[in-house]
Order: structure tokens, then C-alpha cells, then sequence
């Protein structure tokens, strides 16, 4: 029946900026600490706290600018976003509307066939965090935990490029795969550090757009599936026994996997946004632009690039190693330390090597301290000191630390 | 009115042990406790005080004394003063106990100053006669003689300060002024009242009404003793990103220095359209108590006046409507319980606020809600653009403005009920707060009833040190203080 | 002027209205609206907005951490609490 549907799908992610303190406020930005331990009076709305911007909330906003191919606007405005919610101290959120920090930017995602695809992204901007409403606690009351109030979010919204719930995970994986890279975001997705808001319409192929339904905050890729799969079938059911779907709010619950609109509102939304009295415009000079541009780190797409030109690694390997940023970082201290070839640490790598950290659950970093082991060991091997079998059964042994590849050789 | 004591001679007395900190905090505290004008929301007692009444005696007795020690100062209950009770005056912060010291009043703690209690003022310092306080309104300690068992009002919104330098229940009082709230008051209790420029004072933890317009400044006795507090209170304050860097003067030097050069003073013919004779005749006074200096005066016109009160009360509103939603009974205030967490943000908040902020908040929320913005908020922040002009295109052929602070003298408590008719109390004073300009209302003479009147005087951005000086000869050739 | 929708705008400004006030908020609004309608008389068309006197570029701070309260300090205003947390109805999503 879904056949000769299609889906519309545009995608706001929520991304925390990696920070020591608040966009705001200089509280520590920490997340699984005690409740309300990282609250000052400013975080608690209390009267007469104003805001300080954060520089470097400003700083990562113009990195993912020039990552994601942003035109970085000099000239950003905060505003008051204003509606009531417990979480929401100040009766506000700030937040940047008319002039946002980013605008008219795009991200390439990879398709099935091998061409990719180039996802528009309209604006990014930066706004405050809310806090947290614990409401499993207790059946009659909720807890409120203002620890996350006013951290820096980057808010991304795409334009409505996506239409599978595969290309929504493309998109959001390749998204969040730069963020770490740039050292904007750390990417913990059950932490909340990335959470999407996905709009979804549908519509037959080449006919008019129906009505919009907003899934609010997916933190995992698995919900996101799930939520636009059921949401997608639900506008198909709403439309085909004859009933139109109702721009709305959904929530998805993670233990059915099922959408549902949130509470309806009595009167619609307005959130009556204008430019924060507390704070001034924020004016960026060429100069403070473009002195945040030596210090980008390698993109993704540019690793690939150098790994299969320099280093003639096939393209297949070179994106299973910088699938995690921290495989880049080991490898590449590989490369760095040794003239053993760089194809071969890389076949090594992605081999036997990624073999043993996933059956120990280990974190790749883990291994910095044994890379010159590893490249002696693969030394041994191409010089033919020792055959690839025995290099095999020895490596486990160089990963934990046990000795120097060519006193374990001398052991066998 | 009770004999006025400066600053600077309590400050030689003390130093000179004629005496000493804790007989002068007496001597002032009597007259607080009494609080027979309602200028009190709470008064401080001796032993709440007698650490800090000690420090700053050995100061003395070491003659290690700070610029303001010792002297005892009003504040209006709108500064966040740490383990002390900070109302703003509403039902919904009655309660409220701040952990932190505002900005401005920290500078005077650290200047040695003592406080003698919170003033009452207008409820969020919304108000123009100190009517709107949930602790009922402040009698104004000037009589109409002609009808003397009238209760007037002091002027708002700072009107708890007003009355209480002029009853003498404290030297000076810290105000807050967005549309006039500092130089009104003043006006109508015959004291000096000073706004100063937008910036110069920080606004962190002062209860917020308009953040674009509120500004902290002095209400005092005299020129002299605003520029002593002018010197411990306009400092750049990084937690304020609206505090200025502007590098500031020592106001109280050479504050009665000579004129070294002609001075051009613009009265604008505009303002004088539709007021009484009385008003003209304190402008008329200023102008006559300067005939012997080289002053020249000279008209001018501004094009935005009729404007200016309508882009206020879209303005203000608008900010108002946003920073008053931080009261909700959840995290600090008085809660109003009910049902469900809807009904204690409703009741909270519909119980918490008096008439008048509940009608600024819906003002403020109307103007700028969808299909409205445009049309009002966003219209009058850009004629606001044209006020700010049009004081620099005057500003370019004088260098002061003179103006009357208020359209008639102190009225009678529970007198004006409309609110527009209230609104128009601050026609003089809301241009230059929406320019963000300094102002500074002086006693210029007694109405015909008895009652004091003011002039404001308006200086450039930063003029402060040029605008205290001129006052402070404006102060000496009216010597209505005598 | 078009109709101000009073239970809106108090809907959106949390205020529950008491039903004998709406008529004299009502009124009080209008009449006020009507007094700052004047504004409207100007032309505006090439003039920018004005957000804020000081137009300067906003201060900004390091990202530098800093502590001067306890989590006590910000809970012991609150009208109600359960150990740290703030303590509120269940909020029914």
C-alpha cells in the first residue's frame, strides 16, 4: 500500500557544544552530576542574573561553518524565545531567529548506489538548553533538574531533503561524525549531546505536500528508524481511509515504537520572539573569522581523500577507519611513528586489530601506548623475519601489553 | 522638611568623632522605624548592622575611612541584597530571600556604606506615584498647605526613596529610573534625582522591568552628594554585556569648578506646549538664577516628543511581559497550589501580580504576539532609533537640554486612576530614557500650593561630570535647598 | 484596531483572568493600544530598528568555569523540593 507513497523529511539536530561551561553562564556544562549541582543563579532564572556570551560556544558555531559549507553571517542576533515550562527557568529560551549565526549550508551523504547526495541545510543557531523533568520518580509529582539548563546547543535544520529513514540516518550519522571531528559535539547520543527533530510529510510521487507532523527529540538511530517507519505508515493510514493528517507535535514512545500527539493545546503557539535587552548583537570582523580556520581539524571526506591519495588505501578501508574519529588517531600515530607502509597498517588495522578491541569491548584509544609495538611487529613481518601467521598469533599479545614483539617471537 | 545633612559633612564629622557610626545610624534608624510615610518595606535594626557598624568605626579610628563610610543609605527593594529580603515590592517576591548582592549595591557596601533598609516603590518599579506597591502606597512628606491633612503621592516608581531622604530617614537612597522612576520622584520631593547614562551603572541583580531602559542612579539632598554616589556606583561590570567601558570621571572633583567656557543650554519649546505657568516659571527661574554666567540659551525643537510616551509602553511592555515570566511559584516566590502544574502557574502568577504589572504584562505580550509585532514592537523600537537621532541632531548645537522633569506638582493618593492620565506623569523624562541619555532633576522652586518642583537637566552620553557640575550651580544660584 | 482576543493573550502570558476583570482588562487594553496607535503615523520604511542604545558588539567571556553557590543556594527559595530537586505536579506531556 506504501508503495506509491513517498516521505518529505527535513531534520532539526540538536547538538551540544563540547564547553567547559555555559553558554551563558560559566557553570560547569557536565552531564551525570548530582541534581542541580551545576546550577548558578543565572541557570535558575533567578531575578536580575543576566547572560555572558560564551566565546567559544561562538568559536564551534563558526568551525561547523566551515565544515558543513555554511556562509558564516558576521551580523547574529539572540532573541527570546518565550513560552512557560518547568524546565525553562528564565519563562524564555534564548535563542537566534531572525539573524541566526549560520545559514545556506550542506552536507554530501552517501547513497546505496554509490552516488551521494547533497542534503541543503537552511540555518544553524545557537540556543540554551532546557532542563530536565524526572517524572518516573514519584506517580504524582515530577522533579525538576536544572543541571543541563544553558547548555550550548547548535540547532541544525535541514531543508526537507530526506526521503527514507535511511537517508535520515546517513544524514544524522554523517552529521554527527563531522561534529566530532571538529571537536564541536562528542556525539553521545543516549546522553542527549545529539537529538533530532524530524518533520515528516508525504506526499505521491511528483503531487502536492501533505501536512507536516513534527517527531520530537530521537536520540537514537534505532528510534529514529522506527518513529519515521511508524509515522510514515500512519499518515498513509490517517490519508487512505479518507481522513487528513493534523499539523501536530508527536512524541515517540521508545517502549512501543509508537507515535502519539502531545497534550493539544488549548491556543496554538507564539512564542513571541524578540531580540534579548540583555544582550547585544554579536558582531564578528573578517579577522576573528578566519583566525579559527588553521585550527579545523581534517574533515571526514578530506581524511578519505588524503588516506587514498597519499597513502593509496583503498576508499573501502579508509571509511571503516575514520568511521570513529579515534581510529584516525591511532592510525595515523601509526603512520606517523613507523615506515612501515600505510596500507598495510591499515589492512591490520581494520582487520585483526579492530577484531581483538571489539572481543575485548576495548576503546581503540586504549592502544595508543602499544602503536610502536604494533608497527615492530608488522616490520617483523614484512622484513620476513617472522611468517603472517605467527605475526597473527602474536599480535593479541603486543595489544595487551605483554612484551616487545621481538622478545615474544624469541618466547615462541 | 528636616535639617539636611551631605554627605561630605557626616563624613568630616565622623572623622573629626563628633560622631559617631553608630549614633548617626541611630539617629537615622529612629526615623526609619517608624516608617510613617510607608517608604519602608523593611527596615534594618542596629544589631542586624553592628558588625558592619563596627568595621566601620575602626576605620575611623584608624582614619582609614572609605569614600562612603558609615553613612546610612536607603535602597530601593528592587536591588537583590544578599540574606535580605527583596520584594520589588509584589505579593509573588514577598518572600524572597536573594543570595547575592546586586552589582551597584556592592559597590557601596565596598565603599563603606551602611544600609538603613529597603524602599518601597512601585510594584516591579511599574508606576508613577508609588500606588501599584503590594505593601500599599508611600505618603509623600510634603503637605499642600492649602489643604495639609492631604495624603499626596511622593512620585514613582522609586517613590519609597524619594520620601525617604526627604523625610530624613536616610542620607541618600539608591533608585532605579527606566521612564523616569528616579527624576520624578525627586522632582516631587524637592530632591536631586539622577539617571544616568544607559550602561553606566550595572543592572545585575536589580529585579529587571525593561532591560534596554532600566538604570540604577542616586536619589539625594544634593549635586554633591549624587556624585558621591555616582563615584562608587558607575563601573563597567563584565556580568552585564549592556555595562559600558567608557572610562569614567571622578565626578565629585572640581564639581564646583567655574564654567572655563561659554555653555549653550537648548530648551526645547516643544515640551513647554501645554503645560501650566507654574512649570514654565521653574524653567524660567533655572534661566534667571543664570543670568550672570556665560550661559547662552536658546530653543530648540525636537520632532519625536508626541512620540515618545507610545513608544514607551510598547517598549517597556514588551521587555516587561518576558522578564516577569520568571515568576511561576517554582523555584522562588510565593506559590499559589493548585490542581495541577497549570493551575500553579496560573495562580501563582494571576494572584502574585498587582493590577497595573498584570496590565503591562498583557500590554507587553499583545505587542508583541504574531500579526502584532510588526505594526507595534518592531515600529517602536525603529522610532525609538529616531528619538536617539534626534537628540544627537539637537545635541550638535547644544550642549545641554533643559527641560521641566514633571508636568504639575505631587497629587493627591488615589487621585488618578486612568492609567494614561498616570502615563503622562512621565512625558519629560521617558525621551531621554529612551535615548539612554543621563538626566538630572534638581529642585527649582514651590508651586503655589507649597509643593517642591524640579527641572531636568539633560546631558550627552557620558556627560556626567559636566552635567553634575552645571547642576551643582544651578543648585547654588536657585539655593532653594536654604 | 482589531479586536484584542483577551483570554488569548492572558493564555499566553499565564494569567487566569478572574471573569469580572476580564471586561475592565479588556477595556484598559484597548484603550491604551488605541493611545499608542499613533506610532503608525510615521514613516519608518528606511529606518532600522533600534534594539538597544548601546550599539555596541556584545562582551563575551572565556569558557572558563566558575562556582560561587551551592546547589543549596539555589534551592532554598523554592516553594517546594524533594532532597535537590524542585518539586512540581506531575507535568503531563
Amino acid at each position: 500500500m506504501s508503495n506509491n507513497w513517498e516521505m518529505v523529511i527535513g531534520l532539526e539536530v540538536h547538538a551540544q557544544l563540547k564547553t567547559s561551561s555555559k553558554l551563558f553562564s560559566s557553570s560547569p556544562n557536565l552531564f551525570g552530576s548530582e541534581p542541580n549541582e551545576n546550577v548558578n543563579f543565572i541557570d535558575a532564572g533567578m531575578p536580575g542574573m543576566l547572560p555572558v556570551l560564551n566565546w567559544t560556544c561562538i568559536e564551534k558555531a563558526i568551525k561547523t561553518g566551515f565544515a558543513l559549507n555554511f556562509t558564516i553571517n558576521k551580523h547574529s542576533v539572540f532573541e527570546r524565545k518565550n513560552y512557560f515550562y518547568p524546565d525553562l527557568p528564565q519563562g524564555y529560551q534564548i535563542s537566534q531567529f531572525e539573524f541566526p549565526i549560520l545559514s545556506e549550508g550542506y552536507l554530501e551523504i552517501d547513497q546505496p548506489d554509490g552516488n551521494t547526495k547533497k542534503i541543503r541545510i537552511e540555518r544553524a543557531h545557537l540556543e540554551q538548553d532546557a532542563g530536565k523533568s524526572i517524572h518516573d520518580i514519584d506517580p504524582k509529582f515530577s522533579f525538576i533538574d536544572l543541571n543541563r539548563v544553558g547548555t550550548p546547543l547548535l540547532e541544525i535544520v535541514s531543508y526537507p531533503d530526506l526521503s527514507s529513514a535511511e537517508d535520515v540516518v546517513n544524514y544524522m550519522s554523517s552529521l554527527r561524525q563531522t561534529l566530532m571531528y571538529i571537536d564541536v559535539c562528542d556525539g553521545n547520543m543516549q546522553e542527549g549531546s545529539l537529538r533530532a527533530d524530524v518533520n515528516l510529510s508525504i506526499r505521491k510521487p511528483g503531487g502536492e505536500l501533505g501536512t507536516r507532523c513534527e517527531i520530537k527529540n530521537l536520540n537514537s538511530f534505532k528510534f529514529i528508524r522506527q518513529a519515521i517507519e511508524f509515522e510514515f505508515q500512519r499518515q498513509i493510514e490517517v490519508i487512505e481511509s479518507g481522513g487528513s493528517v493534523e499539523q501536530n507535535t508527536m512524541l515517540f514512545d521508545t517502549s512501543t515504537g509508537e507515535t502519539r500527539p502531545m497534550r493539544s493545546k488549548e491556543f496554538s503557539h507564539d512564542y513571541r520572539y524578540f531580540p534579548d535587552p540583555d544582550l547585544l548583537p554579536v558582531n564578528l570582523t573578517d579577522e576573528q573569522i578566519n583566525q579559527i580556520k588553521p585550527s579545523m581539524e581534517e574533515l571526514p571526506h578530506q581524511k578519505i581523500a588524503r588516506y587514498v591519495s597519499d597513502y593509496k588505501i583503498d576508499k573501502d578501508i579508509s571509511k571503516i577507519i575514520i568511521a570513529e574519529k579515534e581510529n584516525t588517531i591511532l592510525f595515523e600515530k601509526m603512520v606517523n611513528e613507523s615506515d612501515v607502509n600505510p596500507k598495510n597498517i591499515a589492512s591490520w588495522l581494520v582487520g585483526d586489530i579492530f577484531a581483538f578491541v571489539k572481543e575485548k569491548n576495548l576503546d581503540v584509544l586504549n592502544l595508543l601506548e602499544y602503536t610502536k609495538d604494533i608497527t615492530d611487529l608488522l616490520k617483523l613481518i614484512s622484513d620476513d623475519v617472522i611468517s603472517n601467521k605467527v605475526g597473527k598469533e602474536i599480535l593479541p599479545q603486543v595489544l595487551e601489553g605483554k612484551g616487545k614483539p621481538n622478545e615474544l617471537v624469541k618466547k615462541m | 522638611m528636616p535639617k539636611k545633612q551631605s554627605i561630605s559633612s557626616l563624613v568630616n564629622s565622623l572623622k573629626e568623632k563628633k560622631i559617631s557610626v553608630h549614633e548617626l545610624f541611630d539617629q537615622f534608624h529612629k526615623v526609619a522605624k517608624e516608617n510613617a510615610n510607608n517608604s519602608y518595606n523593611l527596615v534594618l535594626d542596629p544589631d542586624y548592622q553592628k558588625s558592619n557598624l563596627e568595621i566601620s568605626q575602626e576605620r575611623y579610628s584608624n582614619g582609614k575611612n572609605l569614600p562612603l563610610d558609615g553613612i546610612p543609605l536607603g535602597i530601593k527593594d528592587l536591588f537583590c541584597t544578599k540574606c535580605i529580603t527583596t520584594t520589588a515590592s509584589s505579593k509573588i517576591l514577598s518572600n524572597f530571600i536573594p543570595q547575592y548582592e546586586s552589582f551597584v549595591t556592592q559597590q557601596l557596601l565596598n565603599d563603606g556604606a551602611i544600609f538603613i533598609g529597603k524602599n518601597n516603590c512601585d510594584e516591579f518599579a511599574m508606576g508613577s506615584s508609588n500606588e501599584t506597591s503590594h505593601f500599599g502606597p508611600v505618603v509623600n512628606p510634603w503637605k499642600n498647605k492649602n489643604s495639609p491633612t492631604e495624603k499626596l503621592v511622593p512620585g514613582g516608581s522609586s517613590g519609597g526613596s524619594a520620601a525617604a531622604v526627604a523625610e530624613g530617614s536616610c542620607v541618600a537612597s539608591m533608585g532605579t529610573d527606566t521612564g523616569g522612576s528616579i527624576r520624578q520622584p525627586a522632582s516631587l520631593c524637592g530632591l536631586v534625582g539622577l539617571k544616568p547614562t544607559f550602561g553606566s551603572c550595572s543592572r545585575w541583580g536589580i529585579v529587571a522591568f525593561a532591560s534596554s531602559l532600566d538604570q540604577a542612579g542616586p536619589i539625594t539632598n544634593s549635586v554633591e552628594d549624587a556624585a558621591y554616589i555616582l563615584n562608587s556606583i558607575s563601573k563597567h561590570d563584565f556580568n552585564d554585556s549592556t555595562s559600558s567601558n567608557h572610562p569614567r570621571d571622578d565626578y565629585l572633583k572640581e564639581i564646583d569648578k567655574k564654567l572655563d567656557h561659554k555653555i549653550k543650554i537648548g530648551i526645547p519649546s516643544d515640551y513647554l506646549k501645554n503645560v501650566t505657568p507654574e512649570i514654565i516659571a521653574q524653567i524660567e527661574n533655572t534661566k534667571k538664577s543664570l543670568a550672570g554666567y556665560d550661559i547662552e540659551f536658546v530653543d530648540v525643537t525636537f520632532e519625536t516628543t508626541d512620540y515618545a510616551l507610545s513608544t514607551y509602553y510598547i517598549i517597556a511592555p514588551a521587555e516587561a511581559s518576558s522578564n516577569l515570566a520568571r515568576y511561576d511559584g517554582i523555584r522562588y516566590g510565593v506559590r499559589e497550589e493548585g490542581g495541577n502544574l497549570d493551575d500553579i502557574y496560573l495562580n501563582s502568577r494571576t494572584s502574585g501580580f498587582g493590577d497595573e504589572v498584570t496590565r503591562r504584562i498583557l500590554i507587553g505580550t499583545y505587542v508583541l504576539s504574531a500579526g502584532y509585532y510588526d505594526a507595534y514592537y518592531r515600529q517602536a523600537q525603529k522610532v525609538r532609533r529616531l528619538i536617539k537621532d534626534d537628540f544627537q541632531r539637537v545635541f550638535q548645537e547644544v550642549d545641554f537640554i533643559l527641560t521641566p522633569t514633571t508636568p504639575n506638582e505631587a497629587f493627591k493618593i488615589g487621585e488618578k486612576l486612568d492609567p494614561i492620565a498616570m502615563y503622562m506623569n512621565d512625558v519629560f523624562t521617558v525621551p531621554t530614557s529612551l535615548a539612554g541619555l543621563p538626566g538630572i532633576s534638581l529642585p527649582s522652586g514651590l508651586s503655589a500650593n507649597g509643593l517642591p518642583l524640579g527641572v531636568q537637566l539633560i546631558g550627552n552620553y557620558f556627560q556626567e561630570k559636566k552635567l553634575l557640575q552645571l547642576s551643582h550651580l544651578i543648585e547654588k544660584e536657585l539655593s532653594f535647598n536654604e | 484596531m482589531s479586536e484584542i482576543d483577551i483570554k488569548r493573550i492572558s493564555y499566553l502570558a499565564k494569567l487566569k483572568l478572574p471573569s469580572e476583570k476580564e471586561e475592565f482588562y479588556s477595556q484598559s487594553l484597548v484603550d491604551i493600544i488605541q493611545w499608542v496607535d499613533n506610532l503608525k503615523k510615521i514613516d519608518t520604511s528606511n529606518v532600522k530598528p533600534l534594539h538597544n542604545v548601546t550599539e555596541a558588539t556584545v562582551s563575551i567571556r572565556n569558557d572558563d568555569i566558575e562556582k560561587n553557590n551551592s546547589t543549596e543556594d539555589v534551592l532554598n527559595n523554592a516553594p517546594e523540593r524533594a532532597q535537590n530537586f524542585f518539586k512540581v505536579p506531575k507535568v503531563v506531556e
